[in-house]
């Protein structure tokens, strides 16, 4: 399996380098909000000496470290996959002897990361410059502890995308139900504004639902500001999701190939 | 190379049935409507009782017009589909289950759908078919040299396939398809829309190949050159339902017992022909005419007319394959 991953990934490392004016426009994409809203919060708590408790540098910290820690666990299963569910070119997937998720989807989605993060880290550098966070909360040991979050909170982020791709073996186009979910993610996962800045009511279903796993989490372990208790819950939130998550995509993939072969692969 | 076990068949089919369900409704808006809240659903029967049995190194065309049911059937035994009633063993497994052991030992190949990667030359999703399908270093340069022997790859292999013609790209997607040298193939359409010479070649490719590995196959075409050219066998279904299996010369007897005899005559003669068979439409326009005759009659026929009319050239035809097709389609 390892030689098939390998051979995959130089495959979809090639197959991605075709589309790198795409990906660097995606990767300019991405930054446009995180910007928008680090400038915004940070003009808010200069001007008010602070919101709910958070400066105008940990405003700057944080969405800076966000564009790192988005770009390491986002995923792209949906844009891979759904259109051959919808036009049935999965057939051809489906006949190789491997998984078609599994393997070349989630390879894929590595190669498509790793040319994102390197168009990514030259523009980073320039923001860092710009804006000129206090990075001093951030220690080796929790830059770790924050590499295995980002690794399982991908996974966690990939289970979900693969599943909501799924959906498309019951419905014929599966964007709008993306773009619903997607909503949530981004207001319940951080992305809009560090979790303790929503309502009270919604902070602890925030805190359980993965949405914050593959984003706050990592952000907040990596700026050192969780302390071993929390860091401790959202480890056994991320153990708990992943083992919910794979067991659930490995249902409905099944459930969804036998309606694929029902309706007409 | 795997084989095949001698004496057993590769593939056995029996009572294979597939019923899709089908939405429909009428047009216009009240009827978008209306489905969007109650959507309606009719069962329809894409295989019915279909049974067969195809020897090791068997190649076999199955015919049938569009909607027959071709593609369902090869569908299901490449293990895309689940049927709806019946079995099928092929190499010992059912299809459907979808066991590794069985996707690495067959193959579909379908001429109107891209397996390969569009935007990477053939020669990478090559490469990672080898992986896939753990082929050695050794065997994968061999069979890849023997792909380029009979299909001319180099000169497209490294060309993004979004780049190749038509017949450059099916070559490529029968070579991706056979690198694992599979040992039984369901090919659907694999000439379609492709130029004579293009045809010709494809053909030629798979008759070698069959003849060299001994791999069953089963050939689906509308065109009737690839049958005739490839097939000795003939496996004929219409509206799902099964309706001749058995050699084409038997079907050609079977279903057109006549010959077709074609006529240049000395001079102007407008004889009539009528006495010696049923006269039919000069298609070339070079003044050849035609008559239709019973088969058995044919030495008595031919004889009278090279007796009685000043007979330049004569021509003894079988009735198209095609007509005795269509034939089969309407009995």
């Amino acid at each position: 399996m390892r030689k098939i991953l390998w051979r995959m990934w130089q495959v979809t490392w090639a197959e991605q380098w075709q589309y790198r004016g795409n990906l660097l426009t995606y990767a300019l994409y991405g930054l446009i909000s995180p910007i928008v809203f680090l400038s915004v919060w940070r003009t808010i708590a200069a001007s008010q000496g602070g919101v709910n408790g958070l400066t105008a540098n940990d405003f700057t910290a944080y969405y800076l470290i966000l564009l790192l820690v988005d770009t390491l666990t986002s995923e792209i299963t949906l844009q891979l996959l759904a259109h051959k569910i919808q036009d049935g070119s999965l057939s051809g997937e489906l006949l190789l002897p491997v998984h078609p998720v599994l393997t070349r989807a989630l390879v894929n989605n590595l190669a498509n990361k790793v040319l994102i993060f390197i168009a990514l880290l030259p523009v980073w550098g320039v923001l860092v410059l710009l804006f000129r966070p206090d990075f001093s909360g951030v220690t080796p040991f929790h830059l770790v502890l924050a590499l295995v979050a980002m690794g399982i909170g991908f996974v966690i982020h990939f289970l979900l995308g693969a599943l909501i791709t799924c959906a498309g073996f019951w419905i014929t186009r599966v964007y709008a139900l993306s773009q619903f979910i997607y909503a949530f993610a981004t207001l319940l996962g951080g992305a809009f504004v560090p979790l303790t800045l929503l309502p009270d009511f919604v902070q602890p279903v925030a805190q359980f639902l993965p949405f914050q796993l593959y984003l706050y989490f990592p952000i907040e372990l990596i700026l050192g500001k969780l302390d071993p208790g929390q860091i401790g819950l959202d480890f056994g939130l991320q153990a708990a999701w992943l083992l919910g998550l794979s067991l659930a995509f490995l249902g409905v993939w099944r459930a969804g190939l036998r309606r694929f072969s029902a309706v007409g692969a | 190379m795997p084989m095949n076990t001698g004496g057993v068949d590769p593939i056995i089919v029996e009572g294979l049935g597939k019923i899709y369900q089908v939405a429909e409704r009428t047009g216009g808006f009240r009827s978008a409507l209306g489905s969007f809240f109650r959507r309606k659903y009719r069962d329809v029967q894409a295989v019915d009782q279909v049974s067969f049995r195809i020897g090791p190194g068997e190649m076999v065309g199955f015919l049938g017009p569009n909607g027959a049911g071709k593609t369902t059937t090869l569908k299901m035994l490449s293990g895309l589909l689940h049927p709806t009633s019946g079995q099928a063993r092929v190499l010992g497994f059912t299809p459907w289950q979808r066991r590794p052991g069985y996707l690495r030992a067959m193959t579909l190949v379908m001429g109107q759908r891209n397996r390969l990667s569009w935007d990477i030359p053939a020669a990478d999703s090559f490469l990672l078919n080898q992986a896939i399908y753990q082929i050695s270093d050794g065997d994968y340069r061999r069979t890849l040299a023997e792909l380029d022997e009979l299909l001319e790859l180099e000169p497209i292999m490294r060309k993004p396939v979004r780049n190749l013609s038509l017949g450059e790209r099916m070559k490529c997607e029968l070579a991706a398809g056979l690198l694992h040298r599979p040992q039984v193939l369901f090919l659907d359409e694999p000439t379609i829309g492709l130029d004579i010479t293009a045809q010709a070649r494809i053909r030629a490719f798979l008759q070698e190949y069959n003849q060299r590995t001994g791999a069953a196959i089963l050939l689906t075409s509308h065109y009737m050159a690839d049958v005739t050219a490839l097939c000795e066998r003939v496996i004929i279904i219409h509206q799902g339902r099964l309706k001749y299996d058995g050699s084409l010369n038997e079907l050609s007897r079977r279903m057109a017992p006549f010959k077709i005899i074609g006529l240049t005559l000395a001079g102007a003669v407008t004889a009539d022909l009528r006495p010696y068979g049923k006269p039919l439409p000069n298609s070339d326009g070079a003044g050849k005419r035609y008559i239709q005759i019973p088969a058995e009659q044919g030495a008595t026929i031919m004889a009278r007319l090279l007796a009685d009319l000043p007979v330049l050239d004569l021509t003894v035809e079988d009735p198209p394959i095609e007509d005795v097709i269509k034939q089969v389609f309407h009995e």
